[in-house]
């Protein structure tokens, strides 16, 4: 216990977490935001799920389990509350392209472009996600989202064939 | 690569929004103080005491009754036997006579195992941890039950009924989520 204690502490004074966080963080609140409808509850995700993760691991060289550790407490969170629960889902249902990835846009192609990004179905949108902006590799994916490496690829695919559609000129 | 390299490349220079600086300082705080961040040990072997308690208690208690209420029954048997002023049938089979009583009182009052039931009546999520150091969460599911036990005399059809709330922790392995 008192080994754990100084852990604790040479964690808390150990500045790498920062280094690794700043790293990850963007792409971890864009992940978390999926599933939730305001950056506040997606950084309080986050914030959980990268102190969890961190002192057990020290380090994010596993980031596929980092990545299912976000989920996993972004569904908690959730379940957590019913009433949240029940404005989650209905909103989830009924006005899904709503749930906006979040950037930061610098001019109108690229509101296009996430406007596009942003009507892709879910499982679709989380592959890119993870594929685009965390950089992670197909097995990755496929491991942070309990689907196969193959799976992984072919949604990644279809987001890429469905944004091109709605990005040609009409 | 592909068709799709220059709609990937566009993709890459969307930016996602940076977190907030409090974030930063939540996380710190977080990191620095164990408490305040919701880390849940393992406590695969976690007992409920009080549920436990409570039902030892409970079988100590009737399993007491059930041996009072049988030296209550034997008694005067046993005074019977001993006082009894019939010497032809003491002389002819006494140690049957005897342990024909005795036989009989202990099947009145033997109780055998009748029934045992388990209900669960609420299930908690309670949400993912890390027990060991290998790389698998696990989740881990708090089931409330109440647990009940009978026990039912054959002989005389009296039955004995325990029943206490019992509590345990379950830990799933999590793959991939």
């Amino acid at each position: 216990m008192k080994d754990r204690e100084e852990v604790m502490e040479n964690v808390a004074t150990h500045e790498d977490w920062k280094c690794c966080f700043s790293e990850v963080a963007p792409g971890l609140l864009l992940f978390a935001r999926q599933w939730t409808r305001s950056p506040a509850d997606a950084e309080d995700i986050v914030q959980e799920a990268f102190v969890k993760f961190w002192r057990r691991n020290h380090t994010v060289t596993n980031r596929a389990l980092l990545y299912a550790t976000v989920r996993s407490i972004a569904l908690d969170f959730i379940r957590r509350d019913t009433r949240r629960a029940r404005r989650e889902t209905d909103a989830y249902a009924d006005t899904e392209s709503t749930i906006e990835p979040q950037f930061e846009l610098e001019d109108e192609t690229q509101s296009a472009l996430a406007a596009a990004v942003d009507s892709l179905p879910h499982d679709q949108r989380e592959v890119l996600v993870l594929k685009i902006w965390n950089e992670l590799t197909f097995a990755e994916i496929g491991s942070a989202l309990g689907i196969s490496q193959n799976t992984a690829a072919s949604r990644y695919r279809y987001a890429l064939a469905g944004l091109k559609k709605s990005l040609q000129p009409q | 690569m592909n068709d799709f390299s220059e709609l990937e490349n566009e993709l890459k220079k969307l930016r996602p929004a940076q977190p907030s600086p409090v974030l930063f300082e939540r996380v710190e705080e977080a990191l620095a103080n164990p408490q305040t961040a919701k880390i849940i040990r393992p406590d695969r072997f976690r007992v409920n005491y009080s549920a436990l308690g409570f039902g030892l208690a409970a079988a100590a208690v009737l399993l007491l009754l059930a041996k009072v209420n049988t030296d209550r029954r034997q008694e005067p048997a046993q005074s019977i036997a001993q006082n009894s002023p019939a010497p032809e049938t003491k002389s002819l089979r006494p140690a049957d006579s005897v342990a024909n009583g005795i036989d009989g009182l202990r099947s009145r009052n033997e109780f055998i195992p009748a029934r045992a039931t388990q209900v669960v009546y609420n299930t908690r999520d309670e949400g993912l941890q890390f027990t060991n150091p290998s790389e698998r969460p696990l989740r881990r599911l708090r089931y409330q039950t109440r647990e009940t036990w009978q026990w039912r005399n054959p002989a005389t059809g009296a039955s004995l009924r325990v029943s206490y709330p019992s509590e345990e922790v379950v830990l799933i392995p999590v793959s991939g989520q």
